[in-house]
């Protein structure tokens, strides 16, 4: 049994034994001289761990009496999480050196947050759904700050802690309402309750203080403040990766909490989704209008983003589910792109991340600017670009749904949001001469860049098989 | 020819000029005109089919469970309008490869351009629509590319933002109308949706889908109040603005709102938003033309005045509307390109577009002078041209057509529009050609090669052809479209010149003649204009996005004023709103517990913590007060504790309290007596309001859940029933922490030590840097008390050293049956520990501690560690507890169980863990140049330094 169950982890189990071991091997060896290597090699077995994962795959097994659950919705989630960890990585590895902030905890810590990242989609149980994103959450608290020396980092950090540990106390306190109304802490039990008798207040309560709790992960509306603070204050590596891989593991924790524990009562928290989801998709577009960092203008994108991922969940439908995780995927590609940009923008070898400085960029990087140009306006859901389809999926989910306002809604916010990605295009093709931009030649953001501005424009032929892996995926999910 | 590759074409063929660039100019070029050709061949090998009244279709399965299919079909309005397109394609390219210089990237040029050729196919051939609103927004997407080539001309910038913003928002609402719209039909396809039309009118939804469509159509062809991005995005080089600005692009609204004419037309909202639409912009449109100097810019608005005019016949939903729009569309195309390629010739060879500085060009230019003209006085609606024949077929449609009961509005509005038309005309003729030749043009004007006027010239031979035999030229053509914009056949009038004499036949007259005057006096009128303060739409956007801009700025920065105060009260407000809902949506089941009685001891201690925590709120400014205060807190809890049956908790929360409260004394050492008071009265009212609020609601909940049944029994029952018979201890909470749960305590002991650890390296590594210095030169804000070791403190903690320690082994041997155990007794051991470091002073104490911390925590895992392994020799698993009883002879009966063993190594952790954490905080505190070296301070046997006197 146990054996079983240690095989099922397997893959979490080999990158946590990588990680201690990474830790015990850069302390006795030569600490950051190993930390280089370390990048690449903790990106390396992501990428096996992925395809492994992604191979291995086809029978969903259940281990620890259901507190773990490895079936197709936490595989795509995990391909996902560690795909994307693996890439910001390797893009960071230079950046970080140059800078003097390539500490070897740096690729030990992502290599942890992973690890919590995968528990977290494959969570069965409240107690695994917490252990993961608090392992997570640690990681990422202390990643956030990692620029030890900068006051900006430092307090993005502490306010990122201070509001996580708030959220995370809610979370907690919601589980234990939900365990002490439903007598248990698997899902497949809680479900049961639900399921069996009206929902009782005591388990309203902590349905919603979970999904207060975790609504704090992937920043929505309101609980999204700490997000432009992070993400202008950590070192940009690390803001990419904030941008990517949590979001999706919360994402897929949310959406296997509310389809695998409060599945059954989907009135009850459809509307306080859709409610998030429209506060963020409006909050986030309105708010980024404002913005000249191009870091914090992420941030708020990320919010935005995060509305439109929410309103696929908030339909409560298997198409829903499908929705959203094809958006994440998409969401994930682009934003990979974008931060090989935003990596390689300097001015005499300090980084820049003002979005006056890409005046008149085209002129001077045409190829660039012209990936640049395809990925912001799949951002902002310009069609024919695959960010039109991601959005379209949760459009029509949202609706089929029965959420036609929710729809509506979010067409207004992406009319409101295409102007802030079509501001940085006509700095980057019609903007002032000014003081010139320079462009960091490294060939692994270069790759990065390309690629992603690629699979946003080929994507729009077949998606490349997402699609059907994702409407598996949310399959084994929804019942 | 599939109307795949018919679609795919110029997307295809968008590479070539990119790569035949090297190859040079005239290979690029031929290239791209190679490739429009082929489609434009392709498009008319099916011609015949679909005069014949045929559809040619074509159908691949994309994305089937979304609705987006790659479904093409080719009707009449779609050949129509795929032969216009590539038609005039063909001839741009010609003209743009003598119009474009050595130093324009010509390969980027024609790739774009075919990049927009093929968007722009693929709009009128799609089947499917959001395939349609793909292509739509590539049309937006290569336009802008276009209109961006000259990158140094900074005056195009404004224009090309605004273009792109406009028709960018317009076609996301267009997105979200194409949505509304499938959604009532049930189907994304074109042709299924055209035959729906009375579902699609009587649905609720009908009115949003039109608005959101008609938002896109309108902002696309330049309608009023959208007119504005059209003449500013005239900094393209000419061929795009005839291309895209005139011919193509901004017909794509028109088109549009042709292709679902079926469907959306015929109701009383599509009449009087169309039509109302099309009459303002006409009018508008032609007024503006007049007054503008720059020569691309008059084209521009006459432009939106001539797409207004084409909305205005499509908003009547009348048959022969249809058919004059249709025949519009057609006729507009042909003379507005040759008027774009005109101005473009003159701009070229004169280097000026200004009116105010050409003039005279009649016999420098005579080539251009003559197609320009023809084409001008097409426009003016002048016979027999092409203009003219359609401008009478609007007159006369609108001359019957009431809006709101006025008979006279449309006609009267139409006529003004027709003069003001043609008094633009004719000053494009009179103020660029005719008039005395001019010895000041900035360069020496002359007819170009026969490559540039060549185009004009086909298009102005058409002009004529049209206009001199429309039956033949053009009847069956307009007819089949028109029959395709109806989605019905209908029974037309053949196209004539000559009507009779009809009220259009007099507003034409009236129209002509009074442009004429028009002209004549526009001296006077120009400089009346100049001076009359009118809206600049420009300023207005400009206006309307700083605005937009700056409120979303006060909106970031009253949400984000990086304050975690308000952060964390947003966040907090939200969760109570979100209980709210909770509260109000759920079902609250009745009360199933009765209410204990309430007793004074209780109450009092429950008045006692409310009041010491009012006091901590109220006194929090004063750090070492609110200490105190939470102190009470503690000791209350504590008492509570023990009143409700629970003396181990309280033991734990009685030693756990003395530790940190010792700890957060050590901490008060550094820091200011009182904190700063940083907040205002607003926001002090606020933040009390809302913790009211937040303590109310879990208080309410924490009540609400206390008095109603749980959904399952509680585990203690169990617990009891096994805390004997399966531990060997009557002490249920002990038995839980060393064995039931002895697992996690065993985590819980090494994650103790390993924050112990980490303290001790954190301080340690902060002690090796310059804080040191700081700390050692740190001058107190407050004297230093005399006497650091008060004497009665020092002889109390010795003596009371071996007592405390007594009752740590008595608390701990006891505590498998009665209230103890090894925490409680590792924390009372440490803060026996901790009163000497605290009286005596930390030199004294850590001279004499022979036994380093890290060991006792390291032998306290250790010693858990092995006790658990021991289960392994017993063939249970890891830490299974095991117990037995042994009878030591002149004893009584003694109890010996493995967890005991456990607890020990509990115990040793925790003092281990506790005085190494506090110890290495200490070290901040400790100064060797004040501490004394001997704390009792009266000694006979020492002087006033310390030293020993000697007695011999």
């Amino acid at each position: 049994m146990i054996q079983a169950d240690l095989n099922t982890i397997l893959p979490e189990i080999i990158l946590a034994v990588f990680a201690m071991l990474g830790l015990v091997a850069a302390v006795y060896t030569s600490k950051d001289k190993l930390a280089p290597a370390l990048v690449w090699v903790t990106g390396i077995l992501m990428v096996l761990l992925a395809i492994w994962i992604g191979a291995a795959g086809g029978v969903d097994k259940i281990a620890f009496n259901g507190m773990f659950i490895d079936d197709g919705f936490s595989r795509f989630a995990k391909i996902a999480i560690l795909l994307s960890a693996a890439c910001v990585l390797v893009m960071s590895q230079e950046y970080m050196k140059r800078r003097g902030l390539l500490r070897f905890e740096y690729p030990l810590l992502v290599a942890l947050s992973v690890v919590g990242m995968m528990v977290m989609v494959s969570a069965g149980d409240l107690m695994s759904l917490y252990m993961g994103l608090e392992l997570q959450s640690l990681a990422l608290y202390v990643v956030a700050s990692l620029r030890r020396d900068s006051a900006k980092s430092t307090e993005a950090g502490l306010k990122y802690f201070v509001l996580g540990a708030l959220s995370s106390g809610l979370l907690l306190y919601g589980a234990s309402l939900t365990y002490g109304y439903a007598g248990t802490t698997l899902f497949s039990g809680i479900i049961q309750t639900a399921i069996h008798g009206e929902v009782s207040v005591g388990l309203l309560f902590g349905l919603i203080f979970l999904i207060s709790g975790l609504a704090f992960k992937v920043s929505a509306v309101p609980f999204h403040m700490w997000t432009p603070d992070v993400y202008e204050g950590a070192p940009t590596p690390v803001t990419a990766f904030f941008a990517t891989a949590p979001k999706v593991a919360a994402l897929g924790l949310f959406a296997r909490l509310l389809h695998d524990a409060f599945g059954a009562a989907v009135s009850d928290w459809q509307q306080v989704i859709a409610l998030l989801s429209v506060a963020s998709m409006f909050l986030g577009s309105v708010a980024a209008i404002g913005q000249r960092d191009i870091k914090r203008l992420m941030a708020y994108s990320s919010i935005t983003h995060m509305g439109f991922a929410l309103m696929g969940l908030a339909a409560g439908t298997v198409f829903g589910v499908q929705a959203m995780l094809i958006y994440v995927a998409i969401y994930i590609t682009m934003n990979v792109g974008t931060f090989a940009f935003i990596l390689s923008m300097e001015r005499d070898g300090q980084p820049v991340t003002d979005i006056n400085a890409l005046n008149l960029y085209s002129k001077r990087e045409p190829g660039r600017a012209l990936a640049m140009l395809v990925l912001l306006f799949s951002l902002a859901g310009v069609p024919p670009m695959l960010g039109f389809f991601g959005k379209f999926y949760v459009l029509r989910a949202a609706y089929e749904g029965g959420l036609a306002w929710l729809a509506v809604a979010g067409v207004v916010a992406s009319v409101i949001g295409a102007f802030y990605y079509l501001r940085i295009v006509y700095y980057m093709y019609f903007g002032e001469e000014g003081s010139e931009l320079e462009t960091n030649r490294s060939p692994v953001l270069w790759v990065f860049l390309m690629a992603s501005a690629v699979i946003m424009l080929l994507g729009v032929v077949n998606m490349f098989g997402v699609e059907g892996a994702a409407a598996a995926a949310a399959a084994t999910l929804v019942n | 020819m599939s109307l795949f590759l018919i679609a795919a074409l110029p997307f295809l063929g968008a590479v070539f000029p990119a790569l035949l660039i090297r190859a040079g100019r005239n290979a690029c070029a031929s290239a791209a005109g190679a490739v429009t050709l082929l489609a434009l061949i392709g498009v008319l090998v099916n011609a015949p089919r679909v005069m014949a009244g045929g559809v040619v279709t074509a159908q691949i399965d994309w994305l089937p469970q979304l609705g987006m299919n790659l479904h093409f079909f080719m009707d009449g309005l779609g050949m129509f309008f795929a032969t216009l397109i590539l038609g005039i394609g063909l001839l741009i390219i010609i003209y743009a490869r003598y119009y474009l210089s050595r130093e324009d990237p010509m390969g980027q040029f024609y790739a774009y351009l075919l990049l927009f050729q093929g968007a722009m196919v693929g709009i009128v051939l799609s089947d499917n629509i959001l395939l349609l609103v793909v292509f739509w927004e590539l049309t937006s997407l290569s336009s802008f590319l276009l209109i961006g080539y000259w990158k140094h001309l900074p005056a195009g910038r404004q224009g090309a933002r605004m273009a792109l913003a406009v028709t960018g928002a317009g076609g996301l609402a267009l997105i979200g109308g194409m949505l509304v719209l499938g959604n009532i039909a049930g189907t994304y396809s074109l042709s299924e949706i055209l035959d729906q039309k009375e579902l699609i009118q009587s649905s609720p939804l009908y009115l949003t889908a039109l608005i959101l469509i008609l938002l896109g159509c309108f902002t696309k062809s330049a309608q009023f109040p959208f007119h504005f991005w059209l003449p500013h995005a005239m900094a393209a080089p000419t061929p795009v603005s005839a291309y895209l600005h005139s011919a193509t692009m901004v017909k794509a609204g028109l088109f549009l709102m042709a292709r679902l004419w079926p469907v959306l037309a015929g109701t009383d909202a599509w009449f009087y938003i169309v039509s109302t639409t099309g009459l303002v912009t006409m009018v508008l449109g032609a007024v503006i033309a007049l007054f503008k100097d720059d020569l691309k810019a008059l084209l521009a608005f006459s432009t939106v005045s001539h797409l207004g005019l084409i909305t205005l016949l499509l908003g009547l939903g009348t048959q022969a509307g249809a058919l004059a729009a249709v025949f519009h569309i057609l006729n507009h195309a042909t003379f507005k390109a040759a008027l774009f390629m005109s101005a473009g010739i003159i701009d070229h060879e004169t280097h000026t577009r200004d009116i105010k500085r050409l003039g005279g060009l009649r016999t420098l230019m005579p080539v251009t002078f003559v197609i320009a003209t023809i084409a001008s006085l097409s426009m003016a609606g002048i016979p027999p041209l092409n203009g003219f024949l359609s401008k009478e077929m609007m007159l006369e449609e609108i001359s019957h057509t009431t809006w709101l009961d006025s008979h006279w509005f449309f006609p009267v509005l139409a006529t003004i529009g027709a003069l003001f038309s043609a008094a633009y005309s004719f000053r494009f003729i009179g103020h660029v050609f005719l008039g005395p030749v001019r010895d000041d043009y900035p360069s020496k004007p002359h007819d170009p090669g026969v490559g540039m006027w060549i185009s004009p010239a086909f298009l102005v031979l058409l002009v004529i052809a049209i206009g001199l035999f429309p039956e033949a030229v053009a009847g069956n053509l307009v007819r089949t479209v028109t029959d395709a914009v109806m989605g019905e056949y209908g029974d037309y009038y053949p196209l004539k010149i000559w009507h009779g004499v009809t009220p259009a036949l007099y507003m034409s007259g009236i129209a002509v003649v009074g442009g004429l005057i028009l002209l004549a006096l526009h001296r006077p009128l120009d400089k009346g204009w100049i001076a009359t303060p009118r809206p600049e739409a420009k300023t207005i956007f400009d206006g309307l996005v700083g605005a937009l801009t700056r409120a979303c700025r006060g909106i970031t920065d009253t949400l984000h004023d990086g304050a975690i105060g308000r952060y964390a009260a947003i966040f907090i407000v939200f969760v109570l709103v979100l209980g709210g809902y909770a509260f109000t949506t759920g079902a609250m089941g009745p009360q199933t517990r009765p209410m204990l009685e309430i007793e004074v001891l209780p109450a009092i201690g429950w008045f006692g913590l409310v009041a010491a925590t009012l006091c901590i709120v109220a006194f929090h400014r004063n750090r070492l007060l609110s200490l105190v205060l939470i102190g009470v807190v503690g000791l209350v809890v504590t008492m509570l504790f023990n009143y409700f049956s629970a003396p181990d908790l309280a033991l734990t929360q009685l030693s756990v309290e003395v530790v940190t409260i010792v700890l957060m004394l050590l901490a008060l050492n550094f820091m200011p007596k009182t904190t700063p008071r940083e907040s205002s009265v607003g926001r002090r009212t606020r933040d009390v309001l809302i913790s009211v609020a937040a303590g109310l609601g879990v208080g309410g909940l924490i009540f609400a859940i206390m008095t109603r049944g749980f959904a399952f029994d509680t585990i203690s029952e169990f617990h009891l029933a096994n805390s004997y018979k399966g531990g060997g201890g009557d002490n249920v909470v002990n038995v839980i922490l060393v064995d039931f749960r002895g697992f996690d305590t065993f985590g819980e002991i090494i994650v103790l030590g390993i924050a112990a650890i980490v303290i001790y390296a954190i301080t340690e590594a902060i002690m090796q840097t310059s804080v040191r210095a700081r700390l050692l030169n740190r001058v107190p804000d407050q004297p230093v008390a005399g006497d650091a070791h008060p004497l009665m403190m020092v002889v109390v903690t010795r003596l009371m050293m071996p007592v405390a320690l007594m009752v740590a082994a008595y608390i701990f041997f006891r505590g498998h049956n009665l209230p103890g155990g090894g925490f409680i007794a590792g924390l009372i051991a440490a803060i026996a520990i901790i009163m000497q470091y605290m009286a005596s002073g930390f030199g004294w104490a850590a001279a004499r501690q022979h036994f380093p911390y890290h060991g006792i925590i390291g032998s306290g895992v250790l010693v858990a560690a092995v006790t658990g392994l021991g289960a392994w020799f017993n063939g249970m698993p890891f830490l299974t507890s095991a117990f037995g009883y042994i009878h030591p002879p002149g004893l009584e009966e003694f109890e010996w169980a493995t967890a005991a063993l456990f607890d020990l190594g509990v115990f040793l952790a925790v003092v281990g863990a506790v005085l190494l954490a506090l110890e290495s905080l200490s070290r901040y505190a400790w100064n060797p140049n004040i501490d004394s070296r001997h704390p009792m301070d009266i000694n006979p046997s020492r002087d006033d330094n310390g030293r020993v006197i000697r007695k011999d």
